[in-house]
């Protein structure tokens, strides 16, 4: 057996053993988030525009990790609504930043592992780096949703005749206390990952300057800035969508059976 | 911090910040002399010939060359104008189309008195760099106020110990890469949760899952290489590796997931300390219970959050290997196979946490809880 199957057998054990039935589901949700990422990759090598695959698989990935992992009716169907909301006010300010700064495709330190590729496709490189830049977003922004929103059903329940002005204060402080774990989980994951590459630029001796306007470094800098900007953008508008649904349910309150 | 609650005071910062902003953007616009490479900017753009091409796969593609105007803005050749051509293709993987505006490095070749001559070499940064940053912490300092700021000094202080232990693993050639960062690992922890929680019983409880739940995780990783002999974990496929990469690649594994584990650790433990603090006739079973309750709710989304991080980076050229006839299994293997274990170690590092941190929280919490 390859080393990914003992790995993976391992990570379902445990996180049936410690969660059960939502543990299961978790995994499923996992499994079938890495299916939507490589259909993306083969939507785009057939010529598929880029970022309409990625919207599509954004919105489908963000759908399957929010209502596969436990959590109630209100809060999730709140915590898809607002991440799909930033998901789009990201796309805003990623395409042009990327248009920008132009950090598509690779650079001359990926030459080694270019060797004996055809780089010339016919595939728009802008907006592939661009559509990796939105999908290595996702996994944050349905987190960050989730957090808000449970945290705010929850301060619902208790209180659940709670003025919608001081809800959206309750949103904002919820946001406080994620925030700073939330930013070392990018922070930590993306280091994790460009490490190699920054022990690249301090053994090759490039200068601050080369750093400051290399291609991958600045793409990759960009990566970490997007996902804390869509982290960021997550607490005002889940709070936002929450206050909205409960005010709509306040006017309407015989429709409201399903959550009480 | 008073004042901005205020609303003028609103109305100032956001002034504040917009003026900063701009004079961020103009600056790194006009920095040409702090650089040692000459800087042209272009002034007028010349479209001139169109190739169209075929690879061996029956990739087609356009090759597009240009001819690029403009003045030099730094060093001795400062002010002197110069025509360059320079041919990007209908990709663009790896060269660059300029637009009238662009500023971009070039190389001077010729420097006979009547004519420059220079290519292109690399278009200028900063300013969408310096953008970008300015943009996060004013949103974080607008939407989220003091919170934002602290956010953003745990993530400044981590990248300054960052830099500084590449560092001290340059000078040592690379041997001690695992040991360095193992010990940095323990010290990110350490300041990350003081400057988040602070110094009580609390932070030790969370510091103590942090670091157990990493270290176990990585232990189980490694014993499932050493018994499947590491099959299919190709390290050859790494990118940018300028060292030993076994040891590397457990570094940053154990970088990744460290984030993620303290980040659950702190959730689950400050909700358990709530709950005491709110119910203290609990004991420690139902503690316990609880805990492992609100772990297995947060533990998927965390996991998903590495994985998108690890995986989605190596769409390009997982892109690319598809197109140049590669198959499905060989694209994966040589591309997402690494990012893929990276996850799994650090998401069975995220599942132990859960029961270490409500065993450790629901033993050592004290029995009342003062605050």
């Amino acid at each position: 057996m390859s080393a990914i199957t003992v790995l993976g057998l391992i990570l379902l054990i445990l996180m049936i053993l410690v969660g059960g039935k939502a543990g299961a589901q978790s995994f499923l949700a996992l499994l079938l988030n890495f299916g939507l990422l490589f259909l993306a990759i083969v939507l785009v090598a057939f010529h598929f525009s880029p970022l309409i695959v990625t919207l599509v698989v954004g919105l489908l990935v963000l759908a399957l990790t929010i209502f596969m992992s436990s959590g109630d009716d209100l809060s999730s169907t709140v915590a898809f609504i607002a991440s799909a909301v930033v998901l789009v006010a990201l796309v805003c300010l990623i395409v042009p930043v990327e248009q920008w700064g132009l950090v598509q495709g690779f650079g001359p330190e990926d030459s080694e592992d270019l060797e004996g590729l055809s780089v010339l496709v016919g595939i728009n490189f802008v907006q592939v780096t661009t559509a990796t830049a939105i999908l290595s977003t996702l996994g944050a922004i349905a987190e960050a949703a989730m957090a808000i929103a449970a945290g705010l059903s929850e301060i619902l329940q208790q209180h659940p005749q709670v003025a919608i002005s001081d809800l959206y204060q309750e949103g904002i402080l919820v946001g406080k206390q994620i925030i700073g774990t939330t930013f070392n989980t990018l922070f930590f994951g993306f280091f994790g990952g460009f490490l190699a590459l920054f022990i690249w630029f301090t053994g090759v001796h490039y200068s601050f300057g080369e750093i400051f306007n290399d291609k991958i470094f600045v793409s990759e800098i960009l990566m970490i800035l997007f996902a804390m900007i869509s982290v960021i953008l997550t607490v005002p508008i889940t709070t936002w969508v929450m206050t909205r649904a409960v005010s709509r349910q306040r006017r309407h309150p015989v429709r409201s059976t399903d959550d009480q | 911090m008073q004042f901005l609650k205020t609303r003028p005071g609103r109305i100032w910062t956001w002034v504040l910040a917009l003026v900063l902003g701009f004079l961020l953007v103009w600056g790194t616009q006009h920095d040409a002399a702090l650089y040692h490479d000459p800087i042209m900017r272009v002034t007028q753009v010349q479209t001139g010939r169109r190739a169209t091409m075929t690879d061996d796969f029956h990739n087609h593609d356009t090759q597009i060359t240009q001819k690029l105007t403009g003045v030099i803005l730094n060093g001795q050749h400062r002010g002197r104008r110069l025509t360059i051509s320079n041919t990007y293709s209908r990709s663009r993987a790896m060269d660059q189309r300029y637009r009238r505006g662009s500023q971009l490095f070039v190389v001077i070749h010729n420097h006979s008195r009547s004519k420059l001559t220079a290519t292109a070499k690399d278009l200028k940064r900063d300013t969408t760099l310096v953008f970008m940053i300015w943009l996060v912490v004013a949103l974080l300092l607008l939407i989220l106020q003091f919170s934002g700021l602290m956010a953003f000094l745990s993530v400044a202080a981590n990248g300054v110990l960052f830099y500084i232990a590449i560092l001290i693993n340059g000078s040592t050639q690379g041997a001690q890469v695992l040991w360095i960062f193992g010990s940095l690992a323990v010290v990110f922890a350490a300041l990350t949760l003081w400057l988040v929680i602070g110094t009580n019983r609390q932070m030790l409880i969370t510091l103590a899952t942090t670091i157990g739940g990493t270290m176990v995780a990585l232990v189980i990783g490694l014993l499932v290489f050493h018994f499947t002999h590491e099959r299919g974990v190709t390290y050859e496929s790494m990118q940018y590796v300028t060292q030993l990469p076994r040891p590397l690649f457990l570094a940053e594994t154990l970088l990744g997931s460290l984030g993620a584990v303290m980040d659950e650790s702190t959730d689950i433990i400050s909700s358990l300390f709530a709950l005491k603090r709110e119910r203290p006739e609990l004991t420690a079973g139902q503690v316990f219970k609880s805990g492992r309750q609100i772990g297995s709710t947060i533990m998927g989304p965390l996991i998903n959050v590495l994985f998108f991080i690890f995986v989605a980076d190596t769409f390009p050229m997982a892109m690319l290997f598809l197109k140049n006839g590669n198959s499905w299994g060989y694209t994966f293997t040589m591309n997402m196979s690494l990012g893929v274990v990276q996850s799994l170690i650090s998401g069975i590092g995220i599942v132990l946490a859960v029961p270490l941190a409500s065993y450790l929280a629901s033993r050592f919490m004290e029995k009342r809880v003062i605050k």
